[in-house]
């Protein structure tokens, strides 16, 4: 049986080095080949293929984001030159990857593991799990959303400040207010504690964007942000918010 | 508040100084007949210990008129129109006390202040007075070259910390790493092409690590460091990578810190043309005028793109992900080189990211021309 492969790298000569390694291997068909994380999201929904050859550090969207974005999470092989952010959370989760420059053994080798867990697709894989932690431990520089179909880009810095709904969220950012199925304290995880701070059960706040902290009633207290919206503190939220600034 | 009174030791010794003037004073009393040691002492040590207060206020005077800025005739009348007033307020102090001294109606205590004894009293204050003003010029002046050497000494250490981090990001790891891998994906390829890259590879950390280790280079040399990188970075980027220098013959030998220009053009790629599907091409322009040296870096990026760029912003700062040297540390070094005499600004137009850089412009001796 051939088994289909995407390669995505923004460098075309570390694309055309994976394809040289793969022509050893004459089951495996290229599929395609991206430049950058926006366009693997997209060619990964379109064919589908069974195994990723996905560099970290690209363009637009980073490879741990392209993950999150299409929900991918087996016959994925990383490779990267160098980051330790990323290294680190893979050796904690024991996530296979290839650091380059990389050897056509190394390369064989990643390419096995990867052919021997697509192998047997009903016993439970050790890598999805493993990535999904890795995925939901990360610190965030942006949050991912999927509107109609369509993938939005929010960078951390210019949320003002994230509601708790029934089951979903909502991130105010930018005069804007987007909608995410995620729970608020899941979120909280992934953002700096130094500046997302949980003023309340169902507001998470970003203390930059405050401008002052009033009384409300009797021991009551509400956060006015910079362009005078409020948003309530809880008593707990109040000792947190104070300890923050 | 005058420092004397940060130290307990200080303020003894001042006191005990005054309170010899003021024995002195009694002595001469004693001396002239017109006293008693008892009465002599309990009119002089009190009256003295409290002018040692007043005369303290000279700290004042002399800080708002400060030594750089001096006239002399102004600062004459005010140090005059000071002690006529100290001296005065001596004159007031030993007419109260005699006559407090007097009330008591105690023998030791009654001291006659005649008006020749006034006469003495107001030159006495005003000579010490303008003691007191010499004094603490002499003080300050002192405080300002101590001040002045440990602003020195901090700005060096800031400029040998800058130093360490430029070096640290020389050896930028992700640019050497892709480097090899593109080097070992060529082997096959292209071989020619991987011994150009091999050897532009080792041209641009030889030149880092000689330049990282120099003060201050010229501009032809930075240039020359920084043909070295765009050479790896285009075979590494291939067609959508490309550079155009517009540099003006005076400017190569202008004066500056090592990797300057080169974090510009690193940042340009990772956070402007690599973005773009389509490339793009870095402009670099540099041009000596009224005696600035003004470099720019201009390169294209994509809508969409976030300020990354820009990461001398304070908000980048502790963000691991911004391994970059930055803004921030360019900024650092330039100030420390240049006295705070440089500017360097960012902006963007519509899609195009600009730093420009202005320095002062101060010719290196004996720069090697442009290497080609």
């Amino acid at each position: 049986m051939k088994l289909t492969a995407l390669i995505a790298d923004d460098e075309e000569l570390a694309r055309r080095l994976i394809r040289e390694y793969l022509a050893r291997h004459a089951d495996i068909d290229i599929v395609a080949e991206c430049e950058n994380g926006l366009q693997t999201v997209g060619e990964l929904a379109r064919c589908s293929p069974q195994l990723v050859f996905l560099d970290i550090q690209m363009p637009k969207l980073t490879g741990l984001e392209v993950l999150e974005a299409s929900g991918r999470r087996s016959g994925v092989i990383f490779t990267t030159a160098y980051d330790e952010y990323a290294l680190k959370a893979f050796d904690l989760h024991a996530v296979d990857y290839l650091l380059k420059p990389f050897a056509q053994e190394r390369f064989d080798q990643a390419l096995e593991k990867a052919r021997r867990q697509l192998g047997r697709p009903a016993a439970p894989t050790p890598a999805a799990p493993a990535l999904e932690k890795m995925l939901s431990e990360r610190r965030l520089d942006r949050i991912l959303l999927r509107e109609r179909g369509q993938l939005h880009v929010i960078p951390v810095e210019s949320v003002d400040y994230i509601e708790a709904q029934d089951d979903y969220i909502l991130i105010h950012a930018a005069d804007k207010s987007w909608m995410k199925t995620q729970s608020l304290s899941e979120l909280e995880k992934q953002l700096d504690p130094r500046r997302f701070i949980r003023v309340h059960r169902s507001f998470l706040l970003n203390i930059e964007r405050m401008r002052s902290i009033e009384r409300q009633g009797g021991d009551g207290h509400v956060a006015v942000l910079q362009d005078g919206r409020r948003v309530p503190v809880s008593r707990a939220g109040h000792e947190r918010l104070k300890t923050a600034i | 508040m005058h420092p004397i009174f940060s130290s307990a030791h200080r303020l003894q010794w001042y006191a005990s100084a005054w309170l010899f003037v003021g024995a002195m004073l009694a002595a001469s009393l004693v001396a002239a007949g017109d006293a008693l040691w008892t009465n002599a002492l309990f009119f002089a040590l009190p009256v003295c210990l409290l002018y040692s207060f007043i005369a303290l206020s000279a700290y004042y005077v002399c800080r708002s008129l400060p030594l750089a800025q001096r006239q002399a005739l102004h600062t004459g009348v005010s140090f005059a129109a000071a002690a006529v007033i100290a001296g005065l307020t001596l004159v007031g102090i030993g007419t109260a006390w005699t006559s407090i001294g007097r009330s008591l109606g105690i023998e030791w205590g009654a001291f006659e202040l005649t008006r020749r004894y006034q006469v003495l009293l107001f030159g006495l204050g005003v000579a010490l007075y303008l003691l007191s003003l010499f004094a603490h010029d002499g003080l300050i002046a002192l405080e300002n070259l101590r001040s002045a050497e440990r602003r020195e000494a901090d700005s060096r250490a800031l400029a040998r910390e800058a130093e360490l981090q430029a070096l640290r990001a020389q050896i930028n790891p992700h640019f050497l790493f892709n480097s090899l891998n593109s080097i070992s994906a060529l082997t096959s390829l292209d071989a020619a092409a991987a011994r150009t890259m091999t050897i532009a590879l080792a041209q641009f950390f030889r030149q880092t690590l000689a330049l990282g280790e120099r003060q201050k280079i010229a501009l032809s040399e930075e240039i020359g460091l920084c043909e070295s990188f765009l050479t790896v970075e285009k075979i590494r980027f291939g067609k959508k990578l490309d550079a155009a220098w517009h540099v003006q013959q005076a400017a190569l030998p202008a004066a500056m810190p090592a990797m300057v220009l080169q974090p510009l053009l690193e940042n340009a790629i990772k956070h402007g043309i690599r973005d773009l599907s389509e490339g793009g091409v870095i402009e670099i322009a540099a041009e000596v005028r009224e005696g600035w040296l003004r470099i720019s870096v201009n390169n294209p990026c994509s809508i969409e793109q976030d300020t990354e760029q820009s990461a001398g912003n304070p908000t980048n700062q502790g963000n691991p992900r911004h391994t970059g040297i930055g803004l921030q540390n360019i900024r650092q070094r330039l100030a420390a080189m240049f006295d705070g005499r440089a500017r360097i600004a960012c902006r963007r137009d519509d899609r195009q990211f600009i730093v420009e850089l202005t320095i002062p412009f101060l010719p290196l001796e004996d720069t090697p021309g442009r290497p080609s």
